[in-house]
């Protein structure tokens, strides 16, 4: 039988976050892997596909959690596939170098009963520190089978494949650990209720969940027979009073109390001798006098790398297909020419020169563990602004370029974080709109009449931040964050990573680019710009107080902001912008210019983030938001 | 049934173990300003009842049973005594009030009493006061966790990355202008938001 006739073997990869789980993945999977979302959700899910001894694998690499617990949206996007799809085989990858906290989460997918083996990477990092494993003794403990690996040598990886053929072949599922005596004997009770009722998930980890007040199970259940969950709920007060905690709580405690105890019955670490390198760096890298200066400089070389290198790299895309775009005559010509090829060429030189190389920096900067310590000294000052300390970076981008800004607001780990984090990241002024300020404000009005925007800014995102805090419903979360030891960054990983993500940005940028470029230019060809500028007058002109034209910069701005400026020196025929606009409509403008509406790619990564919806509410919101403050402004100025 | 003596009892001793101190029939005689004649007849009595247990030159320690009184009458004295002192009544009569109170209020009214007075002090009652807030550690020192009082997520998301009740802690480093706390705990280092640090309670080390 040939292996195209067979089905393909489905393998899972589960693991903590820093455990180079990804790193297992792009070896196994080369380049035929696809990265896309999981159906309705914003959670990455990368898959690949693999050829070994004549069996086709298909590899699906979950993303990186802590537990099953539903605290974040990775967490029931990991659990639901695990229980629900079945693979035909987990494979938990764990970190040699801390193997207790590891092997929590093991427990706890030896309770999803699936079959699975365990992959023990970073043997070497363990080795660096002191830490030698009895691999056959923790095999025996967890009852699965134990692979030791170096998945960044590929150490390990061709026996890794091999058990987990065998182990999927025999789909044996993995037994689930023993919990105290009074804790067991409610599960047990529970577990025979629940065994009665059609659930996809495994009876008795239904029933575990069920204590421990899992509030999606408890929907599931409530809606088969809502007496479970009662029983259940009375079942988990007993439990806490016998304890004297949550018996969320007291199930967690139980669990890391055996990941514990068979992490020390299997592992001996030798007494540390000299510091790490990981705690002489950090010594210096989050030193309250060195660990600024150290922070600032990098996101200075990381803007100045993206934006030289992109602008260089934007410019000389644009020159070269410049002649192409002329080459098209009559409107039908200009259809094409100016708003297809435009809208393409616009998207190419901002994704290409922008968003590569911002990626390869970002992923430079997570993979060598620099991303953390960033977030760590940045907390407090992001906290002002309703966010924790890892929505920084993502923060600080903002004023290159909105777009990748948006999508690195993934990094944030609950819906809510995410939310008010892009929203806020929106706000920010990018560098087009520093254009926008600078050429009209800064240069005719004044040069402080510019920074004081810029201070009206950050006033105005500290206040919408805490508004959008304080108004979006769930828990606020603090930062909780593990910081991994620093790595030398895995240079093919890294790339790849680069690569897949850039690619994922074009199939949902590019698109909207195109077709808002087309409309843009039909509408011009069309010659309905006048008509439209005019029907947009009663805001304006007699709401904001500027010259009618203004309606029509406004609305090719949504492309590129910096075009609102090219086409005031178009459109009016000259540059001396102090000839057609009085100082205070300059003001108004560059306002309404920094808030009116994300521009059409950072709507496109908002939607790839967000959703359609919430993408939709920030854009209303900030065009309502840049009316009302101009129109303000305009008021004021005008009494000055 | 339990008498009130008895709550009394247990609770005084639950009281000297908390402290670090024997259970003797002298250091019991003292906490509860009684006679030592009266206190010993009564420490047969309980361990009689299997409330204590009884080793010699060792004083007497508290069974699980016995423990598990102790712990709730000290509880219930805790949240009288704050409830009083935060319904003005004077200093003075806070102590005798609270302590005629522990033994006739349900576990259900101290729950309630104790959740409208928690938002005024993030200490709960109970907890010996030996306690601090992680971000009450410096730089460098080790705690054991005693307890969490985080919302649900924060509880949970914190269990999840090993920060049990019981665990140990270090802190290695704390950000300057009151940022987040590094901590190291289960061999792992993780950084943690000071308002969430200070829900943290750690036995110093």
């Amino acid at each position: 039988m040939s292996a195209a006739g067979k089905k393909p073997i489905r393998i899972a990869l589960a693991g903590n976050a820093n455990v180079g789980k990804s790193v297992v993945f792009n070896y196994l999977t080369g380049l035929h892997q696809h990265i896309g979302n999981w159906p309705g959700k914003t959670v990455e899910k990368a898959e690949g596909t693999l050829h070994f001894r004549g069996h086709t694998i298909d590899i699906l690499d979950l993303p990186g959690i802590y537990s099953l617990s539903a605290f974040s949206i990775e967490e029931r996007v990991s659990r639901e596939y695990i229980a629900i799809e079945k693979p035909d085989l987990v494979i938990n990858v764990v970190d040699a170098s801390a193997l207790e906290r590891n092997l929590f989460f093991t427990l706890q997918l030896l309770e999803l009963e699936t079959p699975m083996i365990v992959a023990l990477n970073q043997m070497d990092v363990a080795k660096g520190k002191g830490i030698t494993i009895d691999v056959p003794k923790l095999q025996e403990s967890l009852g699965v089978p134990v692979v030791p690996t170096v998945a960044t040598k590929g150490v390990g990886l061709s026996k890794l494949l091999g058990k987990a053929l065998k182990v999927a072949r025999t789909k044996k599922p993995a037994k689930p650990l023993k919990y105290g005596r009074e804790i067991e004997e409610r599960i047990r009770k529970v577990t025979k209720l629940v065994e009665k009722i059609p659930i996809k998930y495994p009876p008795r980890w239904v029933a575990i969940k069920l204590l421990e007040g899992d509030e999606e199970i408890k929907k599931i259940v409530t809606r088969a027979n809502p007496k479970i969950t009662h029983i259940a709920e009375k079942h988990a007060k007993e439990l806490e009073r016998i304890h004297g905690e949550r018996c969320s709580t007291t199930i967690t405690s139980e669990r890391y109390c055996v990941a514990n105890n068979m992490a020390r019955r299997s592992q001996r670490i030798a007494p540390a001798k000299k510091p790490t390198l990981t705690e002489k760096l950090d010594a210096v890298a989050t030193h309250p006098a060195m660990g600024y200066p150290i922070l600032f400089g990098i996101i200075f070389l990381m803007l100045f790398v993206v934006f030289t290198v992109g602008g260089h790299l934007s410019g000389f895309f644009e020159d070269a297909m410049e002649p192409i775009k002329g080459a098209f005559g009559g409107s039908a010509g200009e259809l094409i020419g100016e708003g297809l090829l435009g809208g393409l060429i616009a998207g190419i030189a901002i994704v290409l020169p922008f968003i590569l190389p911002f990626y390869l920096i970002l992923i430079l900067l997570e993979d060598s563990g620099y991303l953390p310590r960033a977030a760590f000294m940045m907390d407090n000052f992001m906290h002002k602004m309703g966010i924790h300390g890892k929505a920084f970076i993502p923060f600080i981008l903002g004023y290159g370029c909105n777009v990748p800004a948006c999508l690195g607001c993934r990094i944030m780990e609950t819906e809510r974080e995410r939310t008010i984090a892009a929203f806020v990241v929106t706000l920010v002024p990018c560098a087009a709109v520093t254009v926008v300020v600078l050429g009209l404000v800064g240069a005719y009005v004044g040069i402080h009449w510019a920074l004081a925007l810029y201070a009206l800014n950050l006033v105005i995102i500290f206040i919408l931040g805490r508004i959008a805090f304080k108004a979006l419903p769930g828990e606020p979360m603090s930062l909780i964050m593990e910081m991994p030891p620093y790595r030398r960054p895995h240079a093919r990983t890294v790339l790849k990573e680069t690569w897949m993500k850039a690619k994922d940005f074009v199939y949902i940028a590019f698109p909207l680019i195109i077709i808002g470029s087309v409309v843009l230019t039909g509408l011009k060809v069309g010659g309905l710009l006048e008509p439209i500028g005019n029907a947009l007058s009663p805001i304006t002109v007699g709401w904001l107080g500027l010259p009618a034209i203004a309606g029509v910069l406004l609305i090719f701005g949504v492309l590129r902001k910096e075009l609102t400026l090219v086409m005031l020196a178009t459109l009016m025929g000259t540059s001396n912008f102090g000839a057609v606009l009085t100082p205070t409509q300059m003001i108004v403008f560059a306002i309404v210019v920094m808030y009116y509406i994300p521009c059409i790619a950072t709507i496109a990564a908002l939607v790839k983030e967000l959703g359609w919806k919430k993408a939709a509410y920030i854009t209303v919101f900030e065009i309502a938001f840049a009316l009302m403050l101009g129109g303000i402004a305009f008021r004021l100025l005008t009494l000055l | 049934m339990i008498t009130e003596s008895t709550e009394e009892y247990l609770e005084a001793i639950y009281r000297l173990g908390e402290r670090g101190e024997a259970a003797t029939t002298t250091s019991v005689a003292k906490e509860l300003k009684v006679a030592p004649a009266s206190v010993t007849q009564m420490l047969k009595k309980l361990t009689k009842r299997r409330y204590l247990k009884y080793t010699p030159y060792h004083g007497v320690t508290l069974t699980p049973k016995g423990e598990k009184i102790g712990k709730e009458i000290l509880r219930k004295h805790r949240v009288m005594q704050k409830f009083l002192s935060t319904m003005g009544l004077p200093k003075s009569r806070v102590h005798k009030n609270a302590c005629e109170l522990e033994h006739h209020i349900s576990n259900d009214l101290e729950q309630a009493i104790y959740q409208k007075v928690e938002s005024e002090r993030p200490l709960p009652p109970g907890v010996p006061k030996s306690v601090t807030p992680l971000t009450g550690l410096l730089d460098g020192r080790k705690g054991i966790i005693s307890h969490i009082s985080g919302g649900r997520g924060a509880s949970q998301r914190l269990a999840d990355l090993g920060l049990t009740p019981g665990t140990e802690v270090m802190v290695v480093k704390s950000a300057i202008f009151h940022g987040p706390l590094m901590v190291c705990v289960r061999g792992t280092t993780l950084a943690i938001g000071r308002g969430l640090a200070s829900k943290i309670f750690v036995r110093a080390r």
